[in-house]
């Protein structure tokens, strides 16, 4: 991969150095992201998934290895980090507790105002991640943060992020604890990031239909290393790996290597709806159709 | 390269060691008492050579208790400026009411150095090091169920006077028992919006004002998830009943044995060794 914009190289993370209870999150993980591209990071709690997205932004830096985001090396101890951190947007796990403001626009301009920005300028940023999101800047704006409903709070979060026109946007478990629907609003939202505004999307999940629908590829995390990485086509049809690392599977992959043990001769790659309906068909009697 | 944002690193307060040493295995009660007796010796011990035997000893029980001195000497850290600026103005001012006896070694308008200011100068520093060994071997070597247990069987005489003993004991165990979360949750907070472009700390000190607003994006949050939390702290122990005037029991039931009354006994012995020491 030519044009990578992350790239993480032999990294290790040992937590409460030099302490009893000293800990190793990350044995010497590798991992690429092209830009525009869409990346999901999987494993279980404790596996160092969070551990690497930290250091995307610099919140951590490699004690051992290295981590490069376009072209900034964060090994550099001058490196600016706050450079960094407006090309690469982090939306932690349940961002809604970061939100401080009494009036949802101005939390979303928080970031924007604190760059030094025109007021001109923050405002049509927090327009521009208001509408992206899917909040209407003009209803929204003086709306009191804390009325707001559980999903348009994770959306003023996210939006309050995007406010900083990131270039990376890397989130961690973004839909966990929302309701069904607003769960596929935002992914939707997601999506549409990815491949209208061209961002490169990198987000962890626990959830294998998200992951299905939404990444180009795959790392598979387990006691912090990366056990597998390839096209979630390759990831779930790998039903060792999935196995092995207890992870869990769309429901359509779920279907097809269950028919696929039972003798029927199925493909279990074709994870997309549209492509595990065709399977399926494809092995019932002609009469069926 | 260390982190900025590793504050749990530095909090001692609530963390536990369990090296199932001596002095973890020993009642509570007993270990809270003889804690206690030593406290209030160091307290008022004001001797150079009974200091220099009281720390002597808080030192001796970081081995006893195989934890490791690093941890002692990280919560003395974090106290040096109390201490130095405490030594300071005992200095400068304490010659002239308190101190006066013995020998002045110096005198210029208002500050007087005498011979006792300077012994308790000395001494107060070297007090404030025992006494911080003294508690962090104490919370590293007992879980805070322990100790509160521990301290609700010290206070129960005060029921007697109608005092909430377990309330008390309660409260405190809560207390201390979220210490930890909510470093967690505010290194989160940091973290988060440092991501959103906060900076912390990195103003010039004068201006305070501004630095304070900072804390605001941090504050602020962690005030809302602190009522969050109390508020689900509160549905869980209703959801179980929890009735707060009602007679308890508990499913662990101390009995002080032989090496637990002879850490009582021990601890008085040095006590009384300690006021013993003339200079």
């Amino acid at each position: 991969m030519t044009d990578s914009i992350i790239l993480v190289e032999d990294l290790d993370h040992v937590y409460m150095k030099n302490t009893p209870l000293e800990h190793q999150a990350l044995y010497s993980v590798n991992m690429t992201v092209a830009r525009g591209e869409c990346v999901a990071i999987i494993g279980h709690t404790g596996s160092g998934k969070s551990t690497l997205i930290q250091h995307l932004n610099g919140l951590q830096r490699p004690q051992k290895g290295r981590v490069v985001i376009d072209g900034l090396d964060l090994s550099q101890r001058k490196l600016d980090v706050r450079a960094l951190r407006r090309k690469v947007g982090l939306v932690f796990q349940n961002p809604e507790d970061q939100i401080f403001e009494k009036l949802v626009g101005d939390d979303i301009a928080y970031g924007p105002l604190k760059q030094g920005l025109s007021i001109k300028e923050v405002t049509e940023r927090a327009k521009w991640a208001m509408e992206v999101v899917g909040l209407s800047f003009a209803d929204m704006k003086d709306r009191e943060t804390f009325a707001l409903s559980g999903g348009e709070k994770r959306k003023v979060a996210l939006a309050g992020v995007l406010a900083l026109r990131p270039e990376i946007l890397v989130l961690d478990e973004p839909t966990a604890g929302l309701d069904p629907c607003s769960r596929k609003d935002l992914l939707e939202r997601i999506r549409y990031l990815n491949q209208s505004e061209n961002l490169t999307v990198v987000f962890v999940s626990h959830n294998m239909e998200e992951v299905a629908y939404l990444a180009h590829r795959v790392y598979v995390m387990a006691n912090g290393r990366v056990v597998c990485e390839g096209t979630p086509r390759h990831v779930f049809g790998n039903a060792d790996i999935l196995h092995k690392y207890h992870i869990g599977m769309p429901e359509t992959v779920e279907i097809l290597h269950r028919l696929k043990r039972k003798g029927y001769a199925v493909n279990p790659e074709a994870y997309e709806v549209q492509e595990t309906v065709q399977e399926i068909l494809s092995i019932l009697p002609a009469a069926g159709r | 390269m260390a982190s900025s944002f590793e504050l749990t690193r530095n909090i001692t307060v609530g963390q536990y060691l369990p090296t199932g040493s001596i002095i973890h295995r020993l009642d509570p009660r007993c270990k809270l008492a003889a804690f206690v007796i030593l406290i209030l010796g160091i307290a008022f011990c004001g001797t150079y050579g009974s200091n220099v035997l009281a720390l002597i000893l808080c030192t001796a029980l970081f081995p006893l208790a195989r934890i490791p001195i690093r941890y002692g000497l990280s919560g003395v850290k974090p106290a040096i400026p109390f201490i130095l600026i405490l030594a300071i103005l005992q200095l400068l001012f304490y010659g002239k009411g308190f101190g006066t006896g013995g020998q002045t070694y110096f005198h210029y308008g208002f500050v007087t150095i005498t011979s006792d200011s300077l012994r308790l100068v000395v001494v107060s520093a070297m007090r404030f090091v025992e006494v911080i060994f003294l508690s962090s071997v104490l919370t590293l070597s007992t879980s805070t169920t322990e100790l509160t247990h521990g301290m609700e069987h010290l206070l129960m005489p005060l029921r007697k006077v109608g005092f909430p003993v377990h309330a008390f004991a309660l409260i405190i165990t809560i207390a201390v028992r979220f210490v930890p979360t909510f470093a967690l949750e505010m290194e989160k907070m940091m973290k988060a919006q440092a991501s959103r472009g906060a900076e912390f700390g990195t103003g010039s000190w004068w201006r305070i004002v501004q630095r304070t607003k900072d804390m605001f994006p941090i504050i602020i949050p962690l005030f809302n998830v602190a009522l969050k939390r109390a508020e689900d702290l509160i549905l869980a122990m209703e959801a179980r009943c929890y009735t707060p005037t009602d007679e308890r029991t508990t499913y662990k039931r101390y009995h002080a044995s032989a090496k637990d009354v002879f850490a009582v006994v021990t601890s008085l012995v040095i006590v009384a060794v300690l006021f013993a020491i003339p200079v």
